[in-house]
């Protein structure tokens, strides 16, 4: 039995060399533009750095994934088609696509280029996953966060390419169009210009001693002067529902909290997953070295045959929750 | 796959308490020195920051060529128990100044956005062995103002590798550059001693060291830093 392959997340090459140095299988990134969905200030690679990536990777047998996964709009196909260039002349192992259009280009310029489809293209269910692979080649699927493990053996048993699942960090299921919410509050998308609750449209105020935020204008939340924080993104806001007469504000999408799946690693082996992948390319070093080591152990002990040993990564999580979010339906 | 030849050490135990402690000590002493920055006077304080800045961007070309390549903006940088906060200009004209705390607390006029939290959880952060985001989360760290200017200094500085602020401080200073790599190796042990020795002696003497120490480090007694 293979073991699980650990994909770890680099914002930076430093938080790369954090994850390589602290057990990744594969580490994936993704170029400094709108070409993948964490286009943040300050973050991500230049061509130079993903080439230093490669060198620093392979020379330690792991593989670098490029995520190209924002969606590209009519008449300006041309940084996602020079992204997938890029990556293949850069050498990378595999790059992860959401686009029908951008898969379509990649499996015709690059054939030999290993093709991931992304959580973005939100493949749920048998017959899409096969038309990914039959018309592009597709190898590996990254699933959505809205499947239940069932649901997640069940599928694997009906299809033949590798499955790829989420076990650590944001709870972002964008299988319903939630992005939306984002685009509509600050005119920028996350699934064109790869920014959720862009930066310069977030503010922080202090209301007392609460914590408020705000996004485009919108007070999307307020915490209490004890109260742990989370993302300043709309689906994890509190709103008062209907007329705002009776119940106070209340999370209506999300709660701010992260998903952690440490426990369910026999039953995800037993559902045929084949990769394990940790979220926070916008996190800092010091979350990838420490979730990422985290994972390796349990892994190796998973591995060995061992009680997986919990280590505490409570400090990490947002909103100071942790769940194991649909995979047991057990977040709400 | 990765190879398991190369496998990392991933079951190397934390850092012992004593490692622990000289930091808290190490932090505490960087804390004071920078209470004394604005004692010097505007201008030599400016001087002495102005010559630690082209230090680190010597020591970290990578983030601090990306610092002067962000638009033109000012972060304050505010460790609330500190005397002292920090105002950084990004942007081509990059630079650093000493402000002192008042009654009032530092004067924010100028600044485009503002990062308070505790000076260790602050140098820690800058120094990339805690995450941003975590210490957000558990409300150590408060920013306001331009929140894209504090997340692109944020990863920034991130992005760098081995940032020892407290080491190119002290290399700037003669003397202490040379006493701060064996002040480390034995400022653990030492404490140890000194830890043992303390519970053998009498209270009174034992809360006297300890407002000394509360004096040198700016931690009061019962506190942690």
């Amino acid at each position: 039995m293979d073991n699980f392959e650990l994909i770890c997340p680099a914002g930076t090459p430093a938080a790369l060399r954090a994850a390589v140095d602290a057990g990744a299988d594969a580490v994936y990134l993704g170029f400094r533009d709108e070409t993948n969905a964490r286009n943040f200030p300050g973050l991500n690679f230049t061509r130079q750095d993903v080439a230093d990536a490669v060198d620093y990777a392979h020379a330690r047998r792991v593989e670098v994934y490029v995520a190209i996964n924002t969606y590209p709009q009519a008449g300006n196909l041309g940084p996602w088609q020079k992204a997938v260039d890029d990556a293949a002349r850069l050498k990378v192992d595999a790059v992860i696509l959401a686009d029908p259009g951008l898969l379509a280009y990649a499996a015709k310029r690059h054939p030999d280029l290993r093709l991931h489809l992304s959580v973005q293209a939100s493949a749920a269910n048998v017959e899409a996953i096969r038309l990914y692979r039959d018309a592009f080649g597709v190898r590996r699927v990254v699933l959505p966060r809205v499947l239940t493990v069932p649901e997640i053996a069940k599928l694997n048993a009906e299809i033949d390419i590798e499955t790829e699942v989420f076990v650590f960090g944001g709870l972002c299921p964008m299988a319903e169009g939630r992005c939306s919410l984002s685009s509509y509050a600050t005119g920028l998308s996350p699934n064109k210009q790869g920014v959720c609750s862009p930066a310069n449209h977030v503010r922080y105020e202090q209301r007392g001693g609460a914590l408020a935020s705000t996004l485009g204008g919108f007070t999307i939340n307020v915490f209490g002067e004890a109260e742990q924080a989370g993302y300043p993104t709309l689906c994890k806001g509190r709103f008062v529902a209907g007329d705002g007469v009776g119940e106070g504000p209340a999370y209506l999408f999300e709660e701010p909290t992260s998903l952690n799946a440490m426990d369910l690693l026999p039953e995800l082996k037993a559902a045929g997953v084949r990769a394990l992948k940790i979220e926070g390319r916008q996190r800092g070093k010091a979350y990838i070295a420490a979730v990422v080591r985290a994972y390796r152990e349990a892994l190796e002990s998973f591995a060995a045959g061992r009680p997986v040993s919990h280590i505490d990564l409570q400090a990490m999580v947002e909103g100071g929750t942790q769940t194991t979010g649909a995979y047991t339906r057990g977040w709400r | 796959m990765r190879d398991p030849d190369v496998a990392p050490n991933v079951f190397a135990s934390d850092a012992p308490a004593f490692y622990e402690r000289a930091r808290r000590f190490e932090t505490g002493l960087s804390r004071a020195g920078l209470g004394l920055v604005p004692k010097l006077g505007r201008r030599a304080s400016d001087a002495l920051l102005a010559r630690l800045l082209r230090l680190l961007a010597e020591r970290h070309p990578r983030a601090f060529e990306a610092l002067r390549e962000m638009p033109d903006a000012r972060v304050l940088i505010e460790p609330v128990d500190a005397p002292v906060a920090l105002l950084m200009r990004v942007g081509h004209d990059l630079s650093l100044h000493a402000l002192p705390r008042g009654v009032d607390g530092v004067d924010e006029t100028g600044a485009d956005a503002v990062v308070r939290g505790p000076y260790a959880r602050l140098l820690d952060l800058l120094e990339g062995r805690i995450d941003g985001d975590a210490l957000f989360f558990r409300r150590e760290l408060s920013i306001s103002g331009d929140t894209a200017l504090i997340l692109a200094l944020r990863n920034t500085l991130d992005g760098e590798e081995e940032m020892d602020l407290v080491a190119d401080a002290a290399s700037i200073a003669g003397p202490l550059a040379r006493a701060l790599p064996v002040l480390r190796r034995n400022a653990g042990p030492v404490l140890d001693r000194i830890e043992a020795a303390r519970r053998l002696l009498p209270p009174p003497l034992r809360r006297g060291i300890e407002r000394v120490e509360a004096r040198i480090t700016g931690v009061l007694p019962g506190t942690r830093a």
